[in-house]
């Protein structure tokens, strides 16, 4: 018989599903999956793509982490915010920024971002809904500017300004009220920023930072914590505890020195040994 | 499976309570106590007023903070209102406090089997002159305290009270003891901070903060004066004083 | 008795709750489609294209899942670049209504999609064939589909008539999905429509501020004159 193989299988490993089945059946409910309860958003402008998110990750109704990264390298050319559960959004991203490394590498071609958008909603569609991914992917390539949402089910849309996240509904009236075709960089990048901060203001699910990412046909610039309108106030009082303030029951104090006895044998070299030739 | 077929029986029920976040806390001194609450109300991710008291003065030596279902808070503290005024034309003076929570307690639990979705907590000062905080549980059960935080972010804030107030698992000096009560000055800079950790990391937490502080007659209010906006609100002279702080939250 | 309910959503799934028609006429098939995609009660998409190409000649409008209907439209399309390259001719319509209707057959416990298919090929000519929920795969000479089509039965049993020409169908086209989008919650924006002939495919578009208007209540809500004299009124007195 062959030993149990040390090696998994390529995807997903389904091995507690059972015993997770059961356990769902008796009430004791799956862990909480860290979400990122998000305002994402892309635009198209005249020289290319900004994205831009906010930095807030929830568990319920507790803030997991304030200041993470929503926007996702692609390729070069290409990037992609993430709403949804916080680890499909991170793998699938990392998996197709993968993909398409070894796509172009094959192809010898600059990577297109409709390429990406295939392999994102064939993937999100084989699952049935169950990756929790819901993705901003803009990016320039030889065929221009592209802007894509696709939805957690494989659906996808293409747009010249799109939301997604809780917050995308305050995020969209600001789209809806003030984009315009053929916007300038600067005011192009003053909506984003607007839209993402509607949402980090008016949703409970997003806040923190604003984070953008400029991407046009020669250059791509991450704006990692463009805008910081949330800084924390200064605390009131020190909390520095006074040295012995844990009390404990025990105290054992090990040495971790190694103590040895070195004899030195004198009989063949000299008591000295022959020094080591270091030239 | 609510998907609008008749195959399965399908059950639907009206649910009259929401949640609408918030916290709420209340410390007492030995002379004053502090009753605080921010302002956010919130209904799922949406917050529906950045500015809604939660914090209520019932007479010039009672403050009520109520924290739950707003709607269910505000009819709450309106008939606790009355009760008072009644009181008050009965008896031409105050209800004390310790009546006031005892009354509480027979209007909550006169709901018992539809209850006001609230945690109440009370605090002001006692007919002794010393600082009380009473806190309730939406039917009723009370209990007499130093200290209490409740809504939201009690679970984030309490273990803070329980370790700063309480001294808990902190061992003091050799041949020294924590003390039994904290002055004012202490005892607001923990409020503060309490709230601005709590809008740190929970999200129904924010906006504004309002803290209510009564001081005893005859006590100085020793500590509000380094405190940036604070408004006397005492009607009379020769009572309790009471104050109210107004701060800013953070509105993410 | 048990039912097997095909028109559930996925939760949270996007939906092209969605007015669709496409109709032949003498030298080809003219498909139309609203624009409107929801998830739940947000409109997630304002202008969709919902005439989707799955080959030169051969379009197909999409109701139901968004994901579902776009996942089936490109597999079609590959299996009809396919056969092209392999019979050295493009596919007749009712080949690719006919990988459609297998697909939606076979899958019909996973799916939900409702599809029009229509186009223009030298063996038969202009041809539309409907594929509704179940995976069945019906000839008809015009087909409606999605939420809106319920509204518009009647008014297209009444109007249709055959040998029309291409404007004269372009018309029953935009006035049908016009009475399917006033009516129907789940579909509106823009209509997109597309006629597909011999010698190519034309696209139109009508803005949502230009759909043909049909009676819109002015006997029961009064004119413009009655609306002035109710803005001019002045409020009830009420006691303080």
């Amino acid at each position: 018989m062959a030993a149990a193989s040390v090696y998994s299988g390529a995807g997903f490993d389904f091995t507690n599903e059972v015993r997770n089945t059961f356990l769902t059946d008796r009430g004791i409910p799956l862990p909480k999956a860290t979400s990122t309860g998000t305002t994402i958003v892309g635009c198209l402008f005249k020289d290319g793509i900004i994205l831009g998110a906010d930095t807030r990750a929830t568990e319920g109704p507790i803030v997991a982490d304030k200041n993470c990264e929503k926007i996702h390298y692609i390729t070069d050319n290409i990037r992609c915010c993430g709403a949804g559960t916080a680890a499909d959004t991170e793998f699938t991203t990392a998996l197709i920024s993968s993909n398409m490394e070894l796509h172009a590498l094959s192809t010898g071609r600059k990577p297109r971002v409709v390429t990406a958008m295939t392999m994102l909603k064939q993937m999100l569609f084989r699952y049935q809904g169950h990756i929790g991914a819901a993705l901003v992917l803009g990016g320039v390539d030889t065929t221009g500017p592209q802007l894509f949402t696709i939805h957690p089910h494989g659906s996808t849309d293409k747009l010249p300004y799109v939301t997604m996240g809780s917050g995308s509904l305050a995020a969209m009236a600001i789209f809806e009220a003030k984009w315009r075709p053929n916007m300038e960089r600067a005011e192009a990048l003053d909506l984003v920023c607007a839209a993402i901060s509607a949402g980090i203001f008016n949703d409970l699910g997003s806040g923190s930072n604003v984070d953008a990412c400029v991407i046009t046909a020669s250059h791509t610039e991450m704006l990692r914590n463009f805008v910081k309108p949330n800084e924390r106030a200064v605390k009131e009082r020190s909390y520095q505890f006074r040295r012995g303030t844990t009390e404990y029951k025990k105290e054992e104090i090990r040495s971790l020195v190694v103590e040895e006895d070195v004899t030195y044998i004198s009989a063949a070299r000299g008591a000295e040994g022959e020094a080591m030739d270091t030239s | 499976m609510p998907d609008g077929s008749f195959a399965h029986p399908q059950q639907r029920q009206f649910n009259p309570y929401t949640d609408n976040g918030g916290t709420i806390l209340a410390i007492a001194g030995a002379d004053f106590t502090v009753i605080a609450g921010d302002t956010r109300q919130s209904e799922g991710y949406s917050i529906q007023t950045r500015y809604a008291p939660k914090v209520f003065r019932l007479t010039d030596r009672a403050v009520l903070a109520v924290n739950g279902f707003a709607a269910d808070g505000n009819m709450f503290v309106k008939k606790v209102k009355q009760r008072l005024e009644w009181y008050r034309h009965a008896h031409a003076k105050d209800m004390p406090l310790r009546a006031i929570a005892r009354l509480i307690q027979t209007m909550l639990y006169a709901q018992r089997f539809f209850p006001y979705y609230v945690y109440n907590i009370l605090g002001g000062i006692e007919e002794d002159g010393t600082g009380a905080v009473y806190s309730f549980d939406p039917v009723g059960s009370y209990e007499r305290e130093a200290c209490r935080a409740a809504g939201a972010a009690q679970s984030l804030v309490q273990p803070f009270l329980d370790n700063q107030i309480y001294f808990k698992n902190q061992k003091a000096a050799a041949g020294q003891t924590h003390p039994t009560h904290l002055p004012l000055s202490d005892v607001l800079s923990i409020v503060i901070d309490s709230f601005t950790s709590a809008t740190e990391r929970h999200i129904e937490v924010g906006d504004g903060l309002e803290i209510f502080v009564v001081v005893t007659k005859g006590h100085s209010p020793q500590g509000l004066e380094s405190i940036r906006n604070v408004q006397e609100v005492t009607t009379r002279a020769d009572t309790d004083r009471m104050f109210v702080i107004r701060r800013e939250l953070k509105k993410d | 008795m048990e039912t097997i309910d095909i028109s559930r959503l996925k939760s949270g799934e996007v939906n092209l709750g969605t007015s669709i028609m496409a109709v032949q006429f003498k030298n080809g098939v003219v498909v139309g489609a609203d624009s409107r995609t929801t998830t739940g009660s947000y409109i997630a998409n304002r202008v969709t294209d919902k005439l989707t190409h799955v080959h030169d000649r051969i379009y197909c409008c999409r109701s139901g899942s968004a994901a579902d209907t776009q996942a089936i439209a490109d597999l079609v399309h590959y299996h009809l670049q396919l056969h092209t390259q392999m019979s050295g001719s493009p596919p007749p319509v009712h080949t690719a209504a006919t990988i459609f209707q297998k697909f939606c057959y076979d899958n019909k416990d996973a799916l939900s999609a409702g599809i029009i298919v229509a186009g223009w090929d030298k063996e038969v000519g202009p041809s539309v064939y409907n594929i509704p929920l179940g995976g069945g795969l019906f000839k008809q000479p015009w087909a409606i589909g999605g939420s809106g089509s319920t509204y518009v039965y009647g008014y297209c049993d009444a109007t249709y008539k055959e040998g029309w020409d291409r404007d004269q169908t372009v018309e029953f086209v935009k006035n049908t999905l016009a009475l399917a989008m006033s009516r129907d919650g789940s579909s509106g924006g823009v209509i997109r429509m597309c006629v597909i002939t011999e010698d190519g495919v034309e696209r139109l578009f009508v803005p949502g501020d230009q759909l043909p208007k049909f009676w819109q209540g002015k006997e029961v809500l009064g004119s413009d004159t009655k609306s002035a004299d109710l803005a001019s009124a002045v409020a009830m007195a009420v006691d303080a």
